[in-house]
């Protein structure tokens, strides 16, 4: 039972690394009612995007949060105003769509890339903090602290500001939130683009992290669903526990039953979340029933 | 409502119509592999398209059935020297059970949420398979030794498989068009519609959904049983791939024409053929060439091909389908 602290702080921090590749695919399911398949290779872009400026321009992986957001902000816009928005109430044909941009995504960067496995060679990212007494990787701490810094700013964001309020009447009842006057498209379409925008975050930030290869985004993904369902859909804080539940779980049960069978043993659990409590640990009951009911 | 005997006309009719690329096909080894597997991913299309198309639950797990068939069917073969033949009935019986066993709960959920929890149990059904060496042979996988005859299920002449296909298609088919006129395929069709109105109608929604599954779950086992014995390989990667194998299903289905009997054929007859074409002369380019032009097509699809090939037509012709 010695090895319990390092287990557990190294659960935390894998947690921290899925709270934030789901807080984009959180917000997009939540808010827009999108299941967005594709958004793990928005993660994927965001990495590629970020070692191209490292080794390019020498910028600082942590430096380049700002444009890769942006760019991946602009993206989320077009892809919802082109491909999502002419699908709004198909929920089934939005699978589809974004099933194939994660095919013609990962797909295009393979061949752009021709397959090599590649890392940045960080200093940084070599940096080791002593935590009670257990070693832990720098940049997956920051990986956390920047996890519970956007949580908080989501957080406050939903609470106190006017698009914030605009997009929590449209979780709520969409026809009530159109007749007072809120924009209800535009409301997706700013959620889209944020929520590309934390992809975008996260995949800066996991740069140093992670060796990148084009199907990343795909170990991402199932990972990121099981924390959205387990944590609740639309909850902000419902991603970021979720997140540190899959990460510890997964960790334990690598490292005390069998690393092989990590996924499948967390899986499970998100299949028993599925049918106990379909809306997740901190979600709205019903979520998943009513959520879904055609609104006009 | 057509009576009975236009539609076993019709069935009939059809059946002639799909032949056909295999006959012209004979004598040419490449054509004939494509249209042999165009044939066995048509009966697969169709067998998801009974709960996917007909019901409306958007399985992206039957990949977990699929692998049921093939992996059974390699292991009794192989281990106790069953003929494929025989191993169809435990294989359909197996995936029946994981099926009810799989939907019960989850059939709770809707839309997107069945969609997840079902594509989840594909990859656990993909964790666990690569995991254990018995019986499944891990990452390995299991090869099936080449012995000729009509009892192994194994054909010199590879014709014989497009024939042997061609009669799972045309199973699935026969059995789509019956259930279309069935007490339960209407059920089908009022709960993919309208759940709380079908049950409102006296519909037992549950029991409807678990029968549709089976049904679909036990041809889907077939299917898999044939693809083991014309590959005479199964691995993990294979059978559980969610682009080739458990999203497969749906895409051919959409493409063709989605809750209609034609539809998966449809798709299959257009997108075999393509995809083949696709990655012979791209994957020069680059490895995946052929797979960016499929995602594209997908995208495309769901925005402009909503109703499918079987749509299109209608539209063409002047009148919308009943779907």
């Amino acid at each position: 039972m010695q090895d319990l602290p390092s287990v557990l702080i190294a659960g935390v921090l894998l947690g921290g690394i899925y709270g934030l590749v789901a807080l984009g695919l959180n917000l997009i399911f939540g808010v827009v009612r999108t299941v967005n398949f594709a958004q793990g290779e928005l993660v994927m872009l965001s990495m590629y995007g970020t070692y191209w400026l490292y080794t390019r321009l020498g910028l600082n992986p942590y430096l380049a949060v700002p444009p890769i957001a942006v760019a991946l902000f602009l993206l989320g816009l077009l892809l919802q105003r082109f491909v999502l928005q002419p699908l709004q109430d198909e929920p089934m044909m939005q699978i589809f769509a974004t099933f194939g941009l994660l095919m013609l995504l990962q797909n295009l960067v393979l061949g752009v890339t021709g397959g090599v496995s590649m890392g940045i060679d960080w200093p940084a990212a070599r940096q080791v903090l002593l935590i009670a007494g257990v070693r832990v990787s720098l940049v997956r701490v920051v990986a956390l602290a920047a996890l519970t810094a956007i949580t908080i700013g989501l957080h406050l964001f939903l609470r106190d500001t006017m698009p914030g309020k605009a997009v929590r009447a449209v979780i709520q009842d969409k026809l009530a939130a159109r007749a007072m006057g809120i924009n209800v498209e535009r409301a997706y379409l700013l959620t889209f683009g944020v929520g590309a925008a934390l992809a975008g975050v996260a995949g800066a930030l996991l740069t140093p992290i992670f060796t990148l290869s084009p199907a990343i985004g795909g170990n991402f993904i199932l990972a990121a669903f099981a924390v959205v369902v387990l944590g609740g859909l639309g909850s902000v804080w419902g991603a970021y526990l979720g997140g540190l539940i899959v990460g510890i779980v997964e960790t334990f049960a690598g490292y005390y039953i069998d690393p092989a069978l990590r996924q499948a043993i967390w899986f499970l659990i998100f299949i028993a979340v599925l049918i106990v409590r379909p809306s997740g640990l901190l979600g709205q009951v019903g979520a998943e029933e009513v959520g879904f009911r055609e609104q006009h | 409502m057509p009576s009975g005997a236009r539609v076993a006309g019709g069935f009939l009719g059809g059946m002639l119509l799909v032949l056909l690329p295999m006959l012209l096909a004979l004598g040419d080894p490449y054509w004939l592999d494509i249209v042999t597997f165009a044939y066995l991913m048509a009966g697969l299309a169709g067998a998801w398209n009974i709960i996917g198309g007909f019901g409306g639950q958007f399985s992206l797990g039957h990949g977990v059935f699929f692998g049921i068939g093939a992996y059974l069917t390699a292991i009794l073969y192989t281990e106790a020297g069953w003929s494929p033949w025989i191993t169809l009935a435990p294989a359909m019986l197996l995936a029946v059970l994981v099926a009810l066993l799989i939907s019960w709960p989850t059939f709770r959920l809707r839309g997107p949420f069945f969609a997840i929890a079902t594509m989840a149990f594909n990859q656990v059904a993909f964790v666990l398979v690569n995991y254990l060496d018995w019986p499944t042979n891990g990452p390995r996988g299991i090869l099936i030794p080449f012995r000729a005859g009509l009892a192994n299920m194994i054909f010199v002449q590879r014709w014989r498989y497009a024939v042997l296909m061609f009669g799972f298609l045309a199973l699935v088919t026969g059995i789509a068009v019956l259930l279309r006129r069935s007490r339960l395929g209407y059920a089908l069709l009022a709960l993919r519609e309208d759940e709380d109105a079908a049950r409102a109608a006296g519909i037992n929604v549950l029991a409807a959904k678990l029968e549709g599954m089976a049904i679909s779950a036990a041809l889907t086992a077939v299917g898999g049983a044939l693809f083991a014995m014309y590959l005479r390989y199964v691995d993990p990667p294979t059978v559980f791939s969610l682009s080739d194998i458990g999203v497969r299903f749906a895409l051919l289905s959409l493409i063709g024409g989605i809750g209609t009997v034609a539809g998966p054929i449809l798709g299959a007859a257009l997108v075999v053929p393509v995809e083949n074409w696709l990655r012979s002369t791209l994957t020069g380019l680059w490895p995946g060439a052929d797979l960016v032009v499929l995602g594209a097509a997908m995208v495309l699809a769901a925005l402009f091909l909503k109703h499918g090939i079987v749509g299109a037509a209608a539209d063409l012709m002047g009148r919308r389908t009943r779907r």
